[in-house]
């Protein structure tokens, strides 16, 4: 008859914990009382058993704790320290190819670390952050009304009454703040003038809602009074020097304004930033028309919402809200919707943002790429350990015989690779210290490693350092411990068996990795590279642009001043308009006669020009004439567009637009004529719909086409002659192609990050590739020297060395090609104007990445090859 | 050096092994106690006693041979030392004459 037996988990527990010299008796005595109580109730003997287990849980029967192991293995980690110690000192070249290869890749993550870490800070600071919200506005034609808004067809910049109606119609909105875009001023302080074009007008409760410090004045009143102005510290500085700022006065023009406060500078991880804040109220002052004015846009609007309260349960009331106030609109239609300030700067999808925004998907890519590094040196690290696993198979050996347990000895090889990485380490925080000053330069963001060096992140560190040892060690110290005595001593062990497979499947991963990251480098810069030597559709060199700011004196001697820089040899033409190409520019409600006569409103881009901004800037016509002197009454009368807007308004052919009547902000008249599509923003985007019109009082800006061979001299001059004919007016100046191309400073940006961070990794993937071949080498030397007696060339044995390698980079090409295509494919969706994946890229990176490889392959090859057989030959 | 002292569990028990003499273990001594007590006992408090004075030298110990019964375990049989049997005499004699100082009286 089988025995039942007693609770397998109480027993097991016993055992545990019962001491050695009584587990015999209890066990027995309390298994017998089991058996006899199975006889009479045999369903609670479990219980029974398993309650006397726990009633033996006392510290009799426990066993001790036994202190004195710990010494045995203090000692022991004492040992492996030191063995680790000396071979680390032993192979020079593996540990420094290790340790260095480890250090760049942990350093690279360190710094993208800093980066993201930066990313992730904007607006953090507010304390008010996660219950304020901005409202987005989508403005849509006749033509879209109906159809769904997507995210992207959202702009942030409004209008003025918002904010009120939304505090009057919703009680859960607590307050609301605006501000407006940047404007230009000319301040007068004392005999100084100071030109300030990121100086906004902001509400009064601009200190309540957002996080920022005053310095001195009331923050609750500063801004309440009409002509009041709140400096930053660096503005306030810059105009008073060491004086107090408040009280003082400073005017702009006829107006007076009051400084009532300076704050601090606001943080650079902000998603909007200013220098100065002007009252509300003066603004009001200025225009009161427009704060009642549904269509009038100029405003940011953000607003707090109750504790409690739902946005989900506020935008659902959206439409009917906007209806109350503007469903009257008849030829457009327009929707709000809002958005939590927490996103504003990495998740916002809306147009006409305050600031510069970041892209999630560029820091998802930046990561995972300091990732990929890290991947490929912990590579490195395996590869080259697992090759390398023979030398210390004998060692292994020995210990096994000697009594080492398995765990102890993957214990061993593990403190030895956490030591290393450790060192790694080490070089990392130099590297980082070192390099954040590049990072700063590339990333054009104020990132110091000193945020790095607190207490808090030395746990943290010590996990990592730990991890990255484990992560790179465990592999080769679970192979190493497996060997099996025995054969290892006597001799029977000859190669390294285990690990080949993955050593290869290892070595195809780097180099996919790295020939993908080679291609994406090289996409981006002829991409970069194309967009520069794109045809823009206008002359953009030799372009000097001088910004008046609308100054009323400079425009009523317009015609003065231009005759006056005619007169100078170098200038070719000027023309002056509202913006230039690259700038900024509204859209504006235009109605043209379609060509089934009836009249159509579309909202093309509006461009505010003179005469001569055509001709200036070479732009072609498809048809009709250009503004010009001959008519008088084309400022009042004539509308330009271009090709894209002829064909918005259902016209294939130019021509036929030409002389249909227009009726746009406030003018009417015929349309004059058509110009070519011109890339009058950046190459993102395809040419849109655009409209030109001559208005002499929307003037801004000179353009200056000059022809010179000393630039320098010819600025000298313009400024000047600037000097003699608007003295009271700072000469500021700019070229057109260097402003035009900052719009591809973030993908620039990109590009360089890119380029390091594969040059890195190619550089990482390359010294794991020469250690590997440095050891196969010299595993091989007797082979070799064999070949050459009996007649190899060096030629030969260069090529028996590297043939294997090159099987493995093809498969790593055949992975890294359509992983590449693909990414890169998505890459340049971005831009309406693309290079193409042409395949000489492919070729380029593939060709860049091999001889880089076969370069350093051949280092150890040549160098196998060329030894005298004599000396490998004659020790055995 | 102190004389060890007897706690009256322990004293029970270490009656129990002496009159179960050479054949005493936890489970036969357990039976034996919960028979004369006629309630019933936890073997952990039985186990205690035996441990404590084992350490202070009343009981010895000895396993027994192997059985196919306990799930192959021993038993582990106590036998009363000198200074046990000594120290039970002691006991003994100390409520004896303690008792025998009662006055004789009826409560007939």
């Amino acid at each position: 008859m089988k025995k039942i037996a007693p609770p397998k988990f109480a027993l097991d527990f016993l055992r545990w914990y019962c001491r050695e010299d009584y587990i015999e008796e209890i066990e027995g005595d309390l298994t017998e009382l089991f058996e006899n109580q199975l006889a009479s109730a045999p369903k609670k003997a479990n219980w029974t058993f398993f309650w006397l287990v726990l009633r033996h849980f006392r510290p009799d029967f426990i066993k001790p704790i036994s202190i004195p192991n710990l010494f045995i293995h203090q000692a022991m980690f004492k040992n492996h320290f030191k063995i680790a110690w000396r071979h680390i000192f032993k192979k020079k070249l593996y540990s420094f190819i290790n340790i260095t290869g480890l250090g760049v890749g942990m350093a690279c993550c360190i710094l993208i670390l800093l980066y993201v870490k930066h990313e992730l800070s904007y607006d953090q600071y507010h304390t008010n952050l996660h219950s304020i919200y901005r409202v987005l506005h989508a403005y849509k034609s006749q033509g879209e009304k109906g159809k769904p808004t997507n995210p992207e067809d959202y702009q942030v910049w409004g209008s003025a009454p918002v904010g009120p109606a939304l505090i009057k119609d919703f009680p859960e909105v607590e307050s609301y703040f605006r501000f407006t875009s940047p404007s230009n001023w000319l301040f007068e302080y004392e005999d100084k003038r100071f030109q300030e074009d990121n100086i906004v007008f902001a509400d009064s409760n601009a200190f309540e809602m957002f996080s920022w410090k005053m310095i001195a004045g009331d923050p609750a009143t500063a801004l309440d009074e009409p002509y009041s102005i709140v400096l930053t510290e660096k503005v306030a500085k810059k105009f008073f020097g060491e004086e107090d700022p408040i009280g003082k006065t400073l005017r702009e023009g006829e107006t007076a304004i009051k400084v009532t406060g300076v704050m601090e500078n606001v943080p650079a991880n902000s998603h909007f930033t200013f220098d100065g804040l002007v009252s509300m109220s003066t603004f009001r002052d200025f225009r009161p028309g427009i704060f009642d004015s549904w269509g009038y846009v100029d405003f940011y609007t953000y607003f707090i919402l109750q504790e409690n309260a739902s946005i989900a349960n506020l935008k659902s009331k959206t439409s009917e809200f906007v209806d109350r106030y503007t469903g009257d609109w008849e030829d457009s239609d327009y929707e709000i919707t809002f958005e939590p300030m927490a996103d504003a700067y990495l998740h916002s999808e809306a147009a006409r943002q305050p600031g510069e925004t970041g892209s999630i998907a560029n820091l998802t890519i930046f990561s995972s790429v300091a990732l990929f590094i890290l991947l490929i040196a912990c590579i490195n690290f395996i590869n080259l350990s697992t090759s390398r696993s023979l030398e210390r198979a004998k060692e292994v050996g020995i210990r096994k015989v000697v009594g080492a347990r398995r765990y102890t000895l993957i214990g061993q090889f593990l403190s030895e690779f956490i030591l290393l990485s450790l060192f790694a380490a080490a070089l990392a925080m130099v590297l980082v210290v070192l390099l954040s000053p590049v990072l700063q330069d590339i990333s054009g963001k104020p990132i110091s490693y000193k945020s790095l060096l607190v207490w808090e992140n030395l746990p943290i560190a010590t996990g990592v350092i730990l991890l990255i040892g484990l992560l790179a060690g465990s592999y080769p110290a679970l192979l190493l411990s497996r060997f099996q005595p025995t054969k290892v001593l006597k001799g029977a062990f000859k190669s390294s068996g285990g690990g080949i497979a993955l050593r290869k499947g290892l070595v195809v991963f780097q180099f996919s990795l790295s020939i993908a990251l080679m291609v994406g480098t090289a996409v981006v810069f002829s991409q970069l590279q194309y967009l520069r030597n794109h045809d823009l559709g206008f002359d953009q060199e030799q372009m000097v642009i001088v910004d008046f700011a609308w100054d009323s004196e400079v425009k009523r001697q317009m015609d003065a001043i231009k005759q006056t820089y005619l007169s100078n040899p170098d200038v070719v033409s000027i023309a002056s308009s509202r913006a230039v190409p690259g700038g900024f520019l509204p859209n504006a409600g235009t109605y043209i006669e379609a060509p089934d006569g009836t009249k159509t409103m579309y909202s093309p881009t509006i461009y505010e020009i003179d005469q001569d901004f055509i001709s200036n800037y070479k732009i072609e016509l498809a048809a009709g004439r250009s503004f010009s002197r001959d008519f008088p009454m084309d400022s009042a009368q004539a509308l330009m567009i271009n090709e894209a807007a002829a064909k918005m308004w259902g016209y294939s052919n130019p021509e036929d637009i030409v002389g249909k009547e227009f009726d746009q902000w406030g003018k009417s008249g015929t349309v004059i004529g058509v110009v070519k599509d011109f890339n009058y923003k950046s190459l993102h985007k395809s040419v849109e719909p655009l409209s030109l019109r001559y208005d002499p009082r929307s003037l801004r800006k000179f353009s200056i086409k000059i022809n010179s061979k000393d630039i320098p001299k010819t600025i000298a001059e313009l400024e000047k002659t600037w000097d003699e004919l608007v003295p009271h007016r700072p000469f500021l100046y700019s070229f057109l192609d260097d402003s035009f191309n900052k719009q591809y400073q973030a993908d620039n940006r990109f590009g360089q990050i890119f380029g390091v961070f594969a040059c890195i990794a190619i550089l990482i993937a390359c010294l794991g590739l020469f250690g590997l071949t440095a050891y196969t080498t010299s595993q091989r030397t007797k082979e070799i020297g064999i070949r050459k007696v009996l007649g190899a060339s060096v030629g030969n044995i260069v090529a028996l060395l590297s043939i294997g390698f090159l099987k493995l980079f093809f498969i790593a090409l055949l992975i890294a090609i359509p992983l590449s295509w693909y990414v890169m494919t998505r890459w340049l969706e971005g831009f309406a104007y693309q290079v193409g994946l042409r395949v000489e890229l492919f070729a380029l990176a593939g060709i860049g990445t091999l001889s880089i490889a076969l370069l350093t392959i051949s280092w150890q090859s040549i160098k196998a090859a060329l030894a005298n057989p004599v000396k490998s030959l004659k020790s055995e | 050096m102190k004389e060890p002292s007897l706690g009256e569990f322990e004293e029970l028990v270490l009656l129990t092994v002496a009159a179960q003499h050479d054949e005493a273990y936890g489970v036969s001594i357990l039976e034996s106690l919960e028979d004369q007590l006629g309630k019933k006992l936890n073997i952990s408090a039985i186990h205690v006693a035996l441990k404590r004075m084992d350490d202070k030298g009343f009981v010895k110990s000895r396993f027994g041979g192997i059985t196919s019964d306990r799930g192959g375990r021993r038993k582990k049989f106590y036998i009363i030392t000198a200074l046990g049997k000594r120290k039970l005499d002691q006991q003994y004699a100390l409520r004896t004459r303690i008792y025998n100082q009662i006055p004789k009286i009826s409560f007939g």
